[in-house]
């Protein structure tokens, strides 16, 4: 006998409200289980900071009361406005060079070696190069958080292209179409939902990214926040930070992947 | 509107896939139309007819020379790039999911070639007649998600017809489609192509649907593809039961089936739907 609702079945259906039980129990469990690990001491608060300690540095991160003043949405608007500035810059440079090599072979085949090999690259070792070329200020930081993400992003858009079924090609050959508007009528918008795919991937990318682009000479900025609570071991607020920084990611992720869904409702129904 | 369309010789060969050689699919293949009527380009699945048909149309596959050898002519002129006298109507509808209906049949006229000769609002009365003719006009601003398989191709179709092509080329467009749709849209091409006439040539592996549809029947072999007969049929459209039955009917089954046995023993698959 077969049992639908074993664990070992791919397609068992969820309910969503079964879905987020378990997930939200699992986040759970391990909140407990470090609770459990800091008050029984298992670890040291230098080495695993307790989560309420973690809690307490979040407040005090969120308003410094003595101070007048909020830490943690002065560093998030900076590491926020980085972001944005590279994802922009990303975008504008990305998705058409990723069109153009999804489009022609020939442009692929000339510029995937010189891309390619990037997305295993190690881009953080990249930052010393980065640092004698654009020094320490912003540009640099931007321009790292870019590099970073539209390595990702190029393959991915091209892919996004190739993917696209060539009926739609030939009969938008066959229609009169030139081969410009080929692309630009019929495949590119049938590519869209997995180019929105890769620009997902790409500011996810980002996110990761932040901390090290802000590793340099930062005043401001998530990264620095968690750099400088590390240099006074306060190793409550390096936990508050990178909790932040995964929330932010989060919510980012969602947010983005909400939009897609709602500017490409049909690639589901295809 | 009188139109002649004529291939001339055509040889093509595609490279192996192992890179030793190439395999001929067509072998001179010469055939003239010039009637505006239904043409049927039957043969086994995978023998060549859709190669033959995108020579027509002057669409390429990428990478190959098509036709190896030969000529496309029409109109006496020959032809071996895209030309604008043919439209094509594929298995594969290639409808785009994120446009209405009425956007999916207007798609030809955001192109250059077609704004230069045909105004907006001109373009516009051509997708609202072609709607009607094709059995949707009250479907306007449906997305392709919401219509069946069969309602799709009529959207193609209708994206095909509404450039008045003097050629109308079909690449199995109903073979993906339930029996009883297939029908339908049979006695639809039937309707459409009284109402405007044009030199259709359509592609199928589907015995009873070239009897059903073809003023000539024109039947392939395999590896490489020649012509291995090519008759007339003069019983007139839309064509009974009791015809189908027939003697006559009979006959040109057995003969087209027998041909294509011999063509390839034991080599692709023919339908005949009862």
């Amino acid at each position: 006998m077969t049992d639908d609702r074993s664990l070992w079945n791919p397609y068992t259906p969820l309910s969503p409200g079964q879905r987020r039980g378990l997930g939200f129990g699992a986040v759970l469990f391990l909140l407990l289980l470090w609770g459990a690990a800091a008050a029984l001491a298992l670890v040291g608060p230098n080495k695993l900071p307790a989560p309420w300690k973690v809690a307490e540095a979040f407040v005090y991160l969120a308003w410094d009361a003595e101070n007048q003043r909020s830490l943690l949405l002065t560093a998030t608007l900076w590491s926020v406005g980085r972001i944005l500035a590279a994802f922009v810059l990303t975008l504008a440079v990305g998705i058409p060079i990723g069109v153009m090599m999804g489009a022609s072979p020939k442009i692929n085949a000339v510029l995937s070696p010189l891309i390619d090999p990037f997305r295993s690259a190690p881009v953080v070792a990249l930052l010393p190069i980065m640092v004698m070329w654009f020094g320490i200020g912003e540009s640099m930081k931007v321009v790292f958080l870019f590099i970073g993400a539209v390595v990702y992003l190029i393959p991915m858009v091209r892919d996004a292209m190739q993917a696209v079924p060539q009926s739609h090609w030939i009969s938008a050959r066959d229609l009169g179409a030139t081969p410009w508007e080929a692309v630009r009528l019929a495949v590119l918008p049938m590519a869209m939902p997995r180019i929105a795919d890769g620009v997902i991937v790409a500011t996810s990318v980002m996110w990761t990214y932040i901390t090290v682009a802000e590793y340099v000479n930062a005043r401001e900025g998530l990264g620095q926040l968690i750099q400088n609570a590390r240099r006074f071991s306060a190793m409550d607020q390096v936990f508050a930070g990178i909790i932040v920084i995964i929330a932010l990611a989060l919510i980012t992720y969602q947010l983005m992947q909400f939009i897609k869904r709602r500017l490409y409702p049909w690639e589901t129904q295809q | 509107m009188s139109v002649s369309l004529e291939l001339k010789d055509i040889v093509q060969e595609y490279p192996r896939p192992d890179g030793k050689g190439v395999t001929r699919v067509c072998d001179k293949i010469s055939l003239k139309f010039d009637q505006p009527g239904i043409n049927m380009l039957l043969g086994p699945s995978g023998c060549g007819k859709s190669t033959i048909l995108r020579m027509m149309g002057g669409v390429r596959p990428i990478g190959v020379r098509t036709p190896t050898t030969g000529t496309v002519l029409i109109d006496g002129k020959a032809c071996d790039g895209a030309h604008d006298d043919a439209a094509m109507v594929f298995q594969r509808y290639a409808n785009r999911p994120d446009l209405t209906v009425w956007d999916n049949v207007y798609f030809p006229f955001r192109m250059k070639l077609w704004k230069k000769k045909v105004s907006k609002a001109e373009a516009e009365k051509r997708v609202k007649e072609v709607l009607a003719a094709v059995g949707l006009p009250d479907k306007d601003d449906l997305l392709p998600a919401q219509l069946s398989g069969g309602q799709n191709q009529r959207v193609a179709l209708a994206r095909a017809l509404v450039l008045r092509p003097r050629i109308l080329l079909m690449d199995e467009p109903f073979s993906a489609l339930d029996a009883q749709i297939r029908q339908e849209m049979q006695q639809l091409l039937v309707k459409l192509h009284e109402m405007q006439p044009c030199l259709v040539v359509f592609v199928t592996h589907d015995v009873t649907e070239a009897l059903t549809l073809g003023d000539r029947v024109i039947t392939l072999s395999t590896q490489p593809a020649r012509v291995a007969d090519d008759f007339q049929i003069t019983e007139p459209r839309p064509r009974s039961g009791i015809w189908a039955r027939s003697t006559e009917a009979v006959k040109m089954e057995e003969r087209i089936l027998n041909l294509l046995h011999a063509a390839s023993p034991g080599m692709g698959q023919v339908r005949v739907t009862v």
